[in-house]
């Protein structure tokens, strides 16, 4: 049916194949002749050659065979897959041979030989009728050099048997449209590829534009041209700076896109008004004049170039350090946070190759990193010190990852890098002022206590420890409970005034110490506050001035006595004048035989009364007295044993117990025996009166034990105790009835052992009845055994 | 020698103190068994006393105001008049004092401790200066 449609579409053609086939018919004889044959073949070849529309060739080819072998009807039969397409001759066999030179191309198929001559009754496919039709059938197969059949060439003819030489032409022609078939093929093959290559072109986003030696555009693509609003064909001949309206910003030569032309290839980066092009130029080599051509491809990279821009922004906005480096160190890329972190003025700088061997102090810490890097692949938090450009040290927190080839080694190391240098200067000085304050706490010679606020004791120094409280028994409890309960008040006070935020300083209280004894203790409180300013904590400190309170008690005391002894000297310097005079007259008197007994009598009082006068002086002069004492080794025992006896009547007849708990290996004291025995007879006497006055069994316990350097004699009673120990050795100091005691004997003692260079204390019974005195005097030491044999001779 | 002692003994004793009531009852005693007594009321005053004059020898007070104690007087006869240096006899009211102690210490000086017996007195002055 196309073939038909073909004929009348073209009536041209028709027009002209009706008038050749009226002017054949009549010179049929002169085409019959062979010279007439070769120029038909002539013709028909260059008709082939110059054909441009394969169906008008094979219209016109059918026409030609036809006249040639003076057929009555000719179609030539194109196999396509499985359809047939008949062009058949002439448009006067139409409604003759329509339908039946479809059948007859179907017909063609069939035949396996090259060329056939057969009667229409034997072919397949026509109907009856046709059949019936006297002609005979003529098919000479047109075969591709492969074998391929592409068609077949069908005549109808008179029956009568094909003569050699028609058959000869006939596969001359068949041959001839062979060529032609397979010419055509490939040139529509051609055709097509070409199209199908423009059409794909077009379809790339990409610009596409080329253009020649004269910078006039050959050709662009679609996408092009639709940016610069016309077809494509319109812009071919336009010159290249027709683009630069796309091109703002480029090259000077009259292609916007061209830098130099002499290079076969070019790639660059065009950033142009908002768009952002990466150019690929190639231009065909070695090329005549005529023919070379310059093709360039833009590619639109402007929105690769925000995300990479935004990427870069981040990489270089980031507060942390980010770098790419090669396994041995050296950088490849960093981000501006890392230049400043190390110290350099740009970041090429820093990428230099030679800085690293500058960068890492410690050269084995690369090894170290790799060696934890091929083993994890990701390594977290890892410090490393790095060395700025000016030398100093950057302490950094590196979380890294190893990239690595196919074959599994590291190629590079990417890494993120904080500057950890403030937080561990920061941390060191913390260190140390934490050591500081450890070491501080720790040998200070005052115990410090942290209480919270409700008074319970959170902390205690070394000290407390040294001083031999147990953590049990300080930690979780009251520091209240180690005051003294009469001093408890006023310690409740201080931690309340501290609580409120105000600081109490040197408050001087009693304490008990970890053996039970108490300690005089001067007291520090000082507030600890949180960030919100409110006291959370309380600091205690407190120190034993203990030893200092009684040093202090002491030299008071001493110059208490010596002032004392020089008034008594005095005092009785001057009463000895009068008191010399009364006993002198006295006696003159007394002597005085003219005086009467009665006043006599009066004399004896006076006499009396000033010989106890005298004794009271003397007590007072011998408590003053400065004489040294005598220095030779005295076996203290011995000298109490003595004093005992003096008074063991006395003791036995009033029932007063006295014990002996004396240490036998006791060494000697260096002193004065005599006035050693008056110390010791006066201590008793005192302990006698005192449990005589208590009205109760009387019991006296004498102790002697050796103490360091020292020989310690304690003398206690279970007597009345001492109202005021501390005043016990001033002198005139008296409990006791008038006229039983000067108040000086204890004085005298105290003045005694002091000479001795010993030291008299007194106290009263913790928890029992009575009081204690104790008297330390220097044991003799060989040193001082020498020089009193020395000063004997 | 019972010549030289009677010669002697007729000589009177110098007695140095500065308290009035001391001295009046140590001449009153002095005397009533015999002795003659001339007295000072000062250290220098004894001095003064002591020259160009024989006595049988000297009763001071050690603690006496004035430039010269009962120490200076013992030393200055120690030095001018020898033949009194063993007739001296002190009078202390106060032998706390640690100087008084290193002077009766040193010489083999009898020491009256007021206050004092008149026993006492007159066997202390028998013993060292003799009877009257």
């Amino acid at each position: 049916m196309r073939g038909a449609k073909a004929v009348s579409s073209d009536s041209v053609t028709a027009k002209r194949s009706t008038q050749v086939a009226r002017v054949q018919r009549g010179k049929r004889e002169c085409v019959r002749t062979p010279a007439h044959r070769a120029d038909e073949l002539m013709d028909l070849a260059r008709d082939a050659a110059q054909s441009q529309s394969l169906p008008d060739f094979l219209r016109r080819f059918a026409e030609r065979t036809m006249r040639m072998l003076e057929a009555e009807w000719c179609g030539v039969a194109i196999f396509q897959g499985e359809s047939t397409e008949v062009y058949s001759s002439s448009s006067s066999t139409q409604g003759k041979a329509g339908n039946l030179g479809k059948a007859l191309g179907a017909a063609a198929r069939t035949i396996t030989e090259d060329v056939t001559n057969c009667p229409l009754r034997s072919l397949p496919f026509l109907t009856p009728a046709e059949k019936q039709l006297k002609f005979d059938a003529v098919f000479a197969r047109i075969g591709a050099g492969d074998g391929e059949q592409l068609g077949c060439v069908c005549l109808l003819r008179q029956p009568k048997p094909l003569a050699a030489a028609d058959r000869r032409l006939l596969e001359a022609l068949a041959s001839h449209a062979a060529l032609s078939l397979v010419n055509s093929r490939r040139f529509s093959q051609l055709e097509r590829s070409k199209r199908q290559w423009v059409e794909d072109i077009d379809a790339i986003s990409d610009y596409i534009v080329v253009h020649d030696r004269r910078w006039k555009i050959v050709r662009t693509n679609r996408s092009l041209a639709t940016v610069l609003g016309a077809p494509p064909v319109a812009l071919v001949g336009e010159p290249m700076d027709r683009l630069r309206e796309i091109a703002a910003g480029g090259s000077e030569l009259p292609c916007p896109f061209c830098h130099d032309p002499q290079r076969t290839r070019e790639e660059y980066m065009l950033a142009a008004q908002d768009r952002v092009y990466w150019i690929s130029t190639s231009r065909t080599p070695n090329a005549s004049e005529d023919d070379a051509r310059t093709i360039h491809v833009l590619k639109d990279i402007t929105d690769q170039r925000e995300a990479e821009r935004r990427y870069r922004d981040l990489f270089d906005s980031i507060q942390e350090g980010l770098f790419f480096a090669t396994p041995e160190g050296r950088f490849l890329d960093v981000n501006d946070a890392m230049v400043r972190m190390l110290g350099y003025g740009s970041r090429e700088e820093l990428l230099r190759a030679e800085v690293s061997h500058h960068l890492y102090p410690d050269p084995g810490s690369r090894e170290k990193v790799l060696q934890m890097l091929s083993e994890r692949t990701v390594l977290r938090n890892y410090e490393e010190t790095l060395r700025r450009k000016d030398g100093s040290l950057l302490h950094t927190l590196q979380n890294l990852t190893a990239a690595r080839d196919a074959q599994g080694q590291i190629v590079q190391i990417r890494g993120l890098m904080l500057d950890v240098t403030e937080q561990r200067n920061f941390q060191s000085q913390l260190q140390r002022e934490r050591d500081f304050n450890q070491k501080v706490l720790n040998t200070t010679q005052s115990m410090i206590l942290v209480l919270d606020t409700a008074g319970l004791i959170t902390y205690a120094n070394r000290r407390c420890y040294e001083a031999g409280y147990r953590k049990s028994e300080l930690i979780g409890h009251r520091l209240v409970e180690w005051v003294e309960a009469s001093h408890g008040g006023e310690f409740n006070g201080a931690l309340d005034t501290t609580a409120h935020g105000q600081q109490v300083d040197n408050l001087e209280l009693r304490v008990r110490r970890s053996d039970g004894s108490m300690g005089h203790f001067s007291v520090s409180l000082s507030p600890m506050r949180d960030e919100q300013n409110a006291v959370n904590n309380l600091v205690v400190v407190m120190t034993d001035i203990t030893d200092a309170a009684i040093l202090q008690a002491k030299l008071a005391h001493a110059e208490k006595m010596a002032t004392i002894g020089r008034l008594v000297s005095g005092v009785a310097h001057e009463v000895n004048n009068p008191l010399a005079a009364i006993l002198g007259f006295t006696d003159l008197l007394l002597e005085n035989p003219e005086v009467p007994e009665a006043a006599r009598q009066d004399l004896r009082i006076i006499l009396h009364e000033t010989q106890r006068t005298k004794v009271i002086v003397q007590d007072l002069l011998s408590f003053a007295r400065q004489r040294p004492a005598q220095r030779e080794p005295v076996q203290v025992n011995v000298v109490l044993r003595q004093t005992i006896k003096l008074r063991s009547y006395d003791f036995a007849s009033h029932g007063v117990e006295v014990a002996e708990t004396l240490e036998e290996e006791l060494p000697a004291a260096m002193g004065d025996a005599q006035q050693l025995q008056q110390v010791f007879l006066n201590i008793l006497n005192n302990a006698y009166d005192a449990v005589q006055e208590a009205q109760r069994r009387g019991r006296i316990e004498i102790r002697t034990a050796q103490r360091g350097h020292q020989v310690e004699v304690l003398i206690s009673d279970n007597g009345t105790g001492i109202a005021d120990p501390e005043r016990i050795f001033d002198p005139f100091y008296t409990t006791k009835q008038a006229g039983k005691g000067t108040g000086l004997g204890l004085s005298i003692c105290y003045g005694i052992v002091r000479a001795h260079g010993g030291e008299i204390q007194c106290w009263n019974n913790v928890g029992g009845e009575g009081s204690t005195f104790l008297v330390r005097l220097p044991a003799v030491t060989e040193a001082a055994l020498a020089t009193a044999k020395e000063a004997g001779r | 020698m019972n010549a030289t002692a009677a010669v002697r003994t007729a000589a009177p004793i110098l007695l140095i103190e500065d308290e009035a009531s001391v001295t009046a009852f140590v001449r009153a005693a002095l005397e009533r068994r015999g002795y003659s007594v001339v007295s000072a009321a000062t250290g220098a005053e004894g001095i003064e006393q002591l020259t160009g004059k024989r006595y049988c020898g000297v009763i001071s007070d050690i603690r006496m105001p004035g430039s010269m104690n009962g120490a200076e007087v013992h030393a200055w006869i120690q030095k001018n008049r020898p033949e009194l240096r063993a007739r001296i006899i002190l009078i202390s009211g106060d032998t706390a004092n640690s100087e008084t102690q290193a002077l009766l210490d040193q010489s083999d000086t009898p020491c009256l401790e007021k206050p004092f017996r008149v026993q006492h007195l007159l066997s202390v002055v028998e013993k060292t200066f003799g009877k009257p």
